[in-house]
């Protein structure tokens, strides 16, 4: 098992080698000019040109490359082009926002989705079963900032029990904090409730088939013990994994979701960047999502051993 | 506890932080501004963003009064020799930097030196200066090589690039790198620990400024601040921000989107008013490096086909409160703004006529690139009427949609369309940037030099260089309307009204200055 960790790490290096390059050559053949945006409407193209030579974005291909590399193997991921901040500063700045929406999502997405998938699967044809995969399909159908702009219609501006907008730091309060998040985290769920909801169903429904579930139901056991204990820890393995590529679309909609709700998290901080071409937060962010989601598959992949034995690495 | 007691308490419970949050906020003054303030240095940057970020933090020599006067701000007095060739500056006593530090005339040299390096007014200076220097700690004198009545105009203008007073230590940062040290010198101190670019910037009271003791009057006057701190929510959602500021969850918003007007206005809480009365002016750039537009009698055949109100109506819907056509070279409402040969836009429209002309002025039917940005609406509004316009006349438009990023990369290639260039841009240029021969960029005539689309024209250059010494006013009228016509024999542009977007604020706020961008003296709550 640990050497199995060992080689997965290790093997996110070229992984992440991989990514570096492909980012970086793809901003570098887009077309947008940071030094235009810096300069405004108002500069002369001889202005953009000695912004564009202090920035240094004149060098060669090559020699910005090396440049980034060599400062993301120190620790230092440069600095932006506009804010003249760090970038590990300004990720540090959002992080918060970003990685509490996520876990809230998450929470929310999987105590609500697995529930409703095995409901589904053990009242299969029902009105039940309908009435989750109606919602599976609604989730998966509207998009996010959609069923955002109706949340903040309903609860914030109609009833008047929520905010609109913005974030509040869980060090100021867990009230706040969580006020700020519900909608967002109601939004941005929608789809990764729909998501497992559905895969649940259709694992538990296979599960549900087998052997063992009728000698559990031949020795008597209750429905929530068949349902939770025998067949849902069975079916975890592809409910998992579909939780873990699910993280993938967190990452997406948050970019949308914090947009919308107006929270300081990365997603925002990524749509800003590539807006004004500020090209070493482009990077930075981009090579944290990438290792977030490695590392995530990679818990993903450790997680399938508490849920079957038969697998070992 | 009853269940349905629970649930009837949870909205409240929910409510409970922010009827807390809502109590503090009394005295912070809740904004959200046009985007996202991502650099602050206003010699770095010509951003309209920047340039209001230093309108609060930093204080000027001399401000705009609402006639667009220059009037002392830092300054107590101001001489100016009987040759006109030396400027005497005194500062007022007990001016100090957010730091302490007193402010002294070193720093203002240093300052304007900065400035004048990258400034369009401050280039000008640059080359008409024979020396500054400090007459004592807080008076010094600006001499120049041949008389510039306009210096004091240009010293307070607001437009982009504002000359901010600095401490002398952060105005010797090379004007081509950016600052690190945000000390400034005006009633608000910015607050760097706070700032979250994309997200906040927060702004307190410098409780050590000393303001004017005279009513606001725009930029000039009193800057009496009656917030203790000023936060710009950076909000990039138009409908997220509509929502806010019913919702009570800021209190003024400056670039309301025109759509969604009418649900603000029917909010009694809400006023919608116009606080930029310079508001910006529309143009339509040629691109006078490649065909068909390196011609003036093709540039010229699309005046009689321009409908200015159609133009104004897409970039900020029917209401003609937020706009006003006709438009000529210089703004409306401006001293300088006149009626010289304005019935080429004024008069009666005539397709056919804008048809006869290209025709006979021998346009080949070549493609004609527009860029087009999609992430700006009120110059998308107007690149789409500027494409349906040039089509019915007869151009062959390849309007190519792009950001605003690749926009400005795009516009300052000179190749031609073809290979990466382009032919014709629509944009908006500040009002008080256009009101003046000396700081309007699309009205030079200083070739590969200039601002993109390089037209040459050494009889609007002369011009402009006659502005720059006219005596009085009448003088400046008479030189804006030579050139007025000048725009119409040569088209370097074409006007296209000008936009007054109207700001959203909550009722609860009184004493806005109106004028130009968004200022925070004088306004209070109640």
């Amino acid at each position: 098992m640990f050497a199995y960790v060992i080689r997965r790490v290790l093997a996110t290096i070229p992984v992440m080698a991989l990514v570096a390059l492909f980012v970086f050559s793809l901003l570098y053949l887009a077309p947008g000019d940071p030094a235009a945006v810096i300069a405004g409407d108002q500069a002369t193209p001889q202005d953009v040109e000695r912004i564009r030579a202090s920035l240094g974005l004149d060098r060669p291909y090559l020699v910005r490359f090396g440049s980034w590399v060599w400062g993301i193997l120190n620790g230092d991921m440069g600095v932006s082009i506009f804010t003249n901040l760090p970038v590990t500063t300004m990720i540090a700045q959002r992080i918060e926002p970003t990685l509490s929406l996520m876990i809230l999502t998450l929470i929310l997405a999987v105590t609500i989705a697995v529930p409703m998938g095995v409901v589904a699967a053990w009242k299969q044809g029902t009105l039940i079963d309908r009435a989750v995969m109606g919602f599976a399909v609604l989730g998966f159908s509207v998009p996010v900032f959609v069923v955002g702009y109706l949340l903040a219609y309903v609860f914030a501006l109609e009833l008047d029990w929520l905010p609109v907008q913005g974030y509040t730091a869980l060090s100021k309060g867990f009230l706040p904090w969580l006020e700020n998040l519900v909608l967002p985290a109601v939004a941005l769920g929608g789809v990764y409730i729909a998501l497992i909801a559905r895969i649940t169903r259709a694992t538990m429904l296979e599960v549900l088939q087998q052997d063992y579930i009728r000698t559990a139901r031949a020795k008597g056991a209750g429905q929530g013990s068949i349902l939770f204990l025998h067949a849902l820890k069975n079916a975890a393995v592809p409910i998992v994994t579909v939780i873990g590529i699910g993280i993938a679309l967190l990452i997406g909609g948050a970019v949308v979701t914090e947009s919308v709700f107006a929270i300081p998290g990365l997603g925002r901080l990524t749509v800003d960047a590539i807006l004004r071409r500020d090209y070493p937060v482009i990077q930075g962010v981009v090579l944290l999502f990438s290792f977030v989601y490695v590392l995530v598959n990679l818990i993903i992949d450790l997680a399938y051993t508490l849920f079957d034995p038969r697998i070992r690495y | 506890m009853r269940r349905r007691t629970v649930l009837q308490a949870a909205p409240a419970i929910l409510a409970a932080p922010r009827i807390a949050s809502a109590q503090g906020n009394a005295r912070t003054l809740r904004f959200a501004p046009q985007g996202n303030l991502a650099n602050i240095d206003p010699i770095w940057t010509t951003t309209t963003i920047a340039r209001n970020h230093a309108l609060m933090v930093y204080d000027t020599l001399f401000g705009l009064g609402r006639d667009f006067q220059p009037k002392p701000q830092m300054a107590a007095g101001y001489e100016v020799s009987a040759d006109g060739l030396a400027h005497r500056i005194t500062l007022r006593p007990g001016l100090t930097f957010h730091d302490g530090e007193k402010v002294t005339a070193r720093d203002c040299i240093a300052s304007i030196a900065r400035w004048s390096k990258r400034d369009v007014l401050g280039q000008r200076l640059d080359a008409l200066l024979q020396e500054m220097r400090a007459t004592a700690d807080g008076a010094f004198e600006i001499v120049l090589k041949k008389p510039w009545p306009g210096l004091a105009w240009a010293l307070g203008k607001p437009s982009a690039n504002l000359c901010a007073i600095m401490p002398e230590r952060v105005a010797k940062t090379d004007p081509f790198q950016q600052i690190t040290d945000y000390t400034g010198s005006g009633p608000f101190r910015f607050l760097a620990k706070d700032w979250v670019p994309g997200s906040v910037a927060a702004y307190e009271r410098h409780g050590a400024y000393v303001a004017r003791d005279e009513p606001a009057d725009f930029l000039a006057g009193g800057k009496h601040v009656h917030f203790d701190r000023v936060e710009w929510r950076i909000m990039p959602d138009p409908a997220t921000a509509a929502a806010a500021l019913r919702n009570n969850e800021i209190d003024w918003w400056e670039t309301p989107l025109a759509d969604l007007l009418p649900v603000l206005r029917r909010n009694r809480d809400i006023a919608v008013e116009v606080v930029n009365t310079a508001g910006a002016l529309g143009f339509l750039r040629f691109n006078h490096l490649h065909p068909p537009f390196d011609r003036p009698e093709i540039r010229r055949a699309l005046f009689p086909a321009i409908e200015q109100t159609s133009f104004m109506q897409a970039a900020l819907g029917e209401d003609p409160a937020l706009w006003q056509v006709p438009a000529g070279a210089f703004t409306p409402g401006t001293p300088l703004a006149n009626d010289a040969g304005l019935e080429v836009l004024s008069g009666p429209r005539d397709l056919e006529a804008a048809r006869r002309a290209l025709r006979a002025a021998g346009y080949d039917g070549r493609k004609v690139v527009l860029l087009v940005p999609s992430d700006f609406p009120t110059i998308n509004g107007l690149s789409e009427v500027a494409a349906d316009t040039m089509r019915k006349i007869g151009f062959n438009v390849d309007a190519q949609v792009m950001d605003w990023g690749t926009l400005v990369q795009r516009r300052a290639k000179k190749d031609p369309p073809e290979q990466g260039g382009w032919n014709v841009f629509c944009t908006t240029w500040e009002g008080l940037d256009v009101s003046v021969p000396g700081s309007h960029q699309p009205l030079r005539g200083n070739g590969p030099e200039g601002w993109f689309g390089w037209p040459t024209s050494p009889r609007r250059e002369a011009l402009r260089e006659a502005w720059f010494s006219a005596p009085d006013q009448a003088a400046e009228k008479a030189i804006a309307a030579q050139l007025q016509r000048l725009v119409w024999e040569e088209a370097p542009f074409v006007p296209l009204g000008l936009l007054r977007p109207p700001m959203a604020y909550r009722r609860s706020l009184s004493g806005i200055v109106t004028g130009g961008p968004a200022i925070f003296w004088n306004v209070r709550r109640g």
